[in-house]
């Protein structure tokens, strides 16, 4: 697969503390790569070195192939970025802002007017064209934020957390624009710590965690990282301490937890292990009203590869 | 000009505060030029005295009170010290003169009798204690010339009533540029307040720091972005200015089209430039749209009434003056004073008209490089 971008040994320092370190990763063609990590950990310092906003302690930075510097117009002629908080004019509608953020990028007027319709289309704001940012609300204005961003068809886009604090219906729309991005071919490099977004849109993954890459692969590649393997929950009445000794003996069982009538318990790599809990409820004569499993989430991951959960 | 399009819609939202601050100029600059005296006579103004005589009938003594109330007006009061004192104290009279018992008879020995006066301290007490003085000295010249009273009396009246005639051998039209001054004095304010109000409002859109961002992260220069801003808002500030050189025309015409317009509109151009610098640097220094109308109002009203673009600058404490020295402000106001005094026009009376617009150019170049240090460092702070 070609790389979009090449980031080698990237070091970021401010005075004594390493906002990102030693970090060394591909961007692939068409890919839309999660940067996940909480707060703090370096994700939106990794893209402001990237985009050449500010000046690094080492490493280097490759897009397209050339290296990327504050002057490299031609490269950032195809580079749309969108930040997490929303920059837009107040003074201007929502097809002006979209017209101005264009034309940094594009002169020919009818070339950019077809670009505009296209990225409103994208974000669903045809309804709101001469609205301006004071009548939109959160979600909207998120929305405005990517149109802004990505209106000049970019090649290779930025998106940092596009989605915090919107409503459910902005959120969807957001995700459903991502994947119209990446089906037109673009590239996308995701920053968010919302990890169901992850899961849902990312080829890959990258967690930061204090400057590192602490783990990089697909979704799936990285959930085989966790040491479990699955997890049940049975919601069942009065529970006698017995039976949850009696539990904790079947196989592959890590961890059980009882408490407000709901049990949960944690199963190492292993087969058919709801069906063994089931035959032992069914045995045992135990009532209960239901019962789920579920796999591993990515936070489940960065919980046992850091020891803190990723909204920390 | 995707810039400067962007830029006249951002500016087509403050039209408003525009409008009021042209507004305010054409009511209070416009009404004030309309109602302003336009004579060129000269008419002597005459002092309220209040003559208290305790002489008896005397030749000197009528004499000196027939000539006191022939060059003032004698105002009466009610005969007692507390009315008197009252009549000072609120402006009735300006001044009250007490002629002493056997004032006459005492003055033709010689003797020099003590007036004694009261006076409210302003300018026609003054006025009133020259001609005092004026008669007496005459008097005491003709008492040591001659022994007769009426002969005294005589020669006081004719040296006393020597008059001289006063010919304005100006040929300016003083009242006319009393108020093209008035109006371009007044046009500090509404420049400044203008192009501060507009560009701050302008520039704190521009610079918003996630604008800036996505434009640094953009495919334009952002040298070029920062140039095609400035050249934009100095396009803005001159069609301003252009517009208050207009309304000039409209309301002291016939100056305008005279060598003092062009000076004043040279030394107003020259300014409107030094206020596209001082809102450059306001404006890269504050980022809170909020905070631009206080700013307005400090700057421009501020150095308005430092400078005497209000009120005349010979009225102002020294003190304040010292001080208005270091604002651009007074190098414009002191120049359109000097232009309505100017006869002639030559490399002489131009000099210091020259060198005061340098003033002003040396400020914009001092706000410039102040401005280019201050972004660079936020620049690299960020």
């Amino acid at each position: 697969m070609k790389n979009v971008i090449e980031v080698k040994n990237l070091t970021k320092e401010y005075k004594k503390l390493k906002a990102v370190d030693n970090l060394t990763f591909d961007v692939y063609e068409g890919e839309i790569l999660g940067l996940l990590g909480p707060n703090g950990s370096g994700k939106s310092t990794t893209i402001n070195c990237i985009l050449s906003l500010l000046n690094f302690s080492d490493g280097s930075i490759k897009i397209f192939g050339k290296e990327m510097k504050p002057n490299a117009y031609d490269l950032k002629r195809e580079i749309g970025v969108v930040f997490q908080d929303v920059a837009i004019f107040d003074e201007l509608s929502v097809y002006d802002n979209i017209d101005y953020f264009c034309g940094l990028y594009i002169k020919d007027k009818e070339a950019r007017k077809s670009c505009i319709e296209d990225a409103i289309a994208l974000v669903g704001l045809e309804d709101f064209k001469k609205f301006y940012p004071k009548q939109l609300s959160g979600g909207l204005l998120r929305r405005l934020n990517i149109a802004c961003g990505i209106a000049h068809k970019p090649k290779l886009i930025f998106l940092d957390e596009p989605t915090v604090a919107v409503d459910p219906q902005s959120r969807n729309n957001i995700l459903d624009g991502i994947e119209k991005l990446r089906n037109n071919g673009a590239t996308i490099v995701y920053t968010t710590h919302y990890m169901e977004e992850v899961e849902i849109l990312c080829d890959r993954v990258i967690i930061l965690d204090k400057g590192k890459i602490i783990a990089s692969g697909t979704t799936d590649e990285l959930k085989e990282l966790a040491k479990i393997e699955e997890k049940v929950s049975v919601e069942v009445k009065d529970l006698d301490e017995k039976y949850i000794e009696d539990i904790k003996d079947l196989d592959n069982v890590e961890d059980v937890d009882y408490s407000n009538g709901l049990l949960l318990i944690t199963y190492k790599k292993g087969k058919n292990n709801l069906v063994e809990l089931m035959d032992y409820l069914k045995k045992e004569s135990i009532k209960y009203n239901k019962i789920f499993s579920e796999r591993p989430t990515l936070n489940d991951v960065f919980l046992e590869l850091t020891g803190k959960e990723l909204r920390d | 000009m995707t810039i400067f399009k962007t830029f006249l819609k951002v500016l087509n939202k403050c039209k408003a505060p525009i409008i009021i601050y042209t507004v305010f100029l054409i009511f209070f600059g416009g009404f004030n030029i309309k109602t302003s005296d336009n004579s060129m006579s000269f008419v002597a103004d005459k002092p309220d005295i209040l003559i208290v005589n305790e002489d008896k009938d005397n030749k000197i003594t009528n004499n000196l009170i027939n000539y006191i109330e022939k060059n003032s007006n004698k105002i009466e009061i009610e005969d007692n010290e507390e009315a008197r004192n009252d009549a000072l104290f609120y402006r009735d009279v300006n001044y009250i003169i007490y002629i002493p018992a056997n004032y006459g008879e005492d003055f033709l020995k010689g003797v020099n009798p003590e007036i004694k006066i009261k006076s409210t301290g302003d300018y026609q007490a003054s006025l009133a204690e020259m001609m005092l003085e004026r008669y007496i000295k005459v008097a005491n010249i003709y008492n040591d010339t001659y022994s007769l009273e009426d002969d005294i009396i005589e020669k006081v009246n004719d040296t006393l009533s020597k008059e001289t005639n006063i010919e304005i051998t100006s040929k300016l039209d003083t009242a006319k540029l009393d108020k093209a001054s008035f109006y371009y004095n007044f046009t500090n304010y509404c420049i400044l307040a203008g192009c501060i109000y507009v560009i701050c409002l302008i520039l704190s859109s521009f610079k918003n720091e996630n604008i800036s961002k996505r434009t640094i992260v953009s495919s334009i220069n952002y040298k070029e972005y920062n140039m095609k801003l400035l050249i934009s808002n100095t396009l803005f500030s001159i069609i301003l200015w252009m517009f208050y050189v207009l309304l000039s025309f409209v309301l002291v015409g016939d100056i305008m089209f005279t060598a003092h317009g062009v000076i004043y509109i040279i030394n107003s151009f020259i300014f409107t430039l030094c206020a596209v610098t001082i809102a450059f640097l306001i404006g890269n220094l504050m980022r809170n749209k909020d905070a631009i109308n206080g700013i307005v109002n400090v700057i421009a009203l501020g150095s308005s009434f430092l400078c005497g673009a209000f009120v005349p600058a010979d009225i102002l404490p020294d003190s304040v003056l010292k001080i208005a020295h270091i604002l651009p402000s007074y190098w414009y106001i002191k120049t359109n004073e000097m232009v309505k005094t100017l006869e002639e026009f030559n490399f002489e009376t131009l000099k210091p008209i020259v060198i005061n617009m340098g003033v002003i150019v040396l400020f914009s170049i001092l706000f410039i490089t102040i401005t280019n240090i201050v972004s660079s460092k936020k620049r690299k702070k960020n």
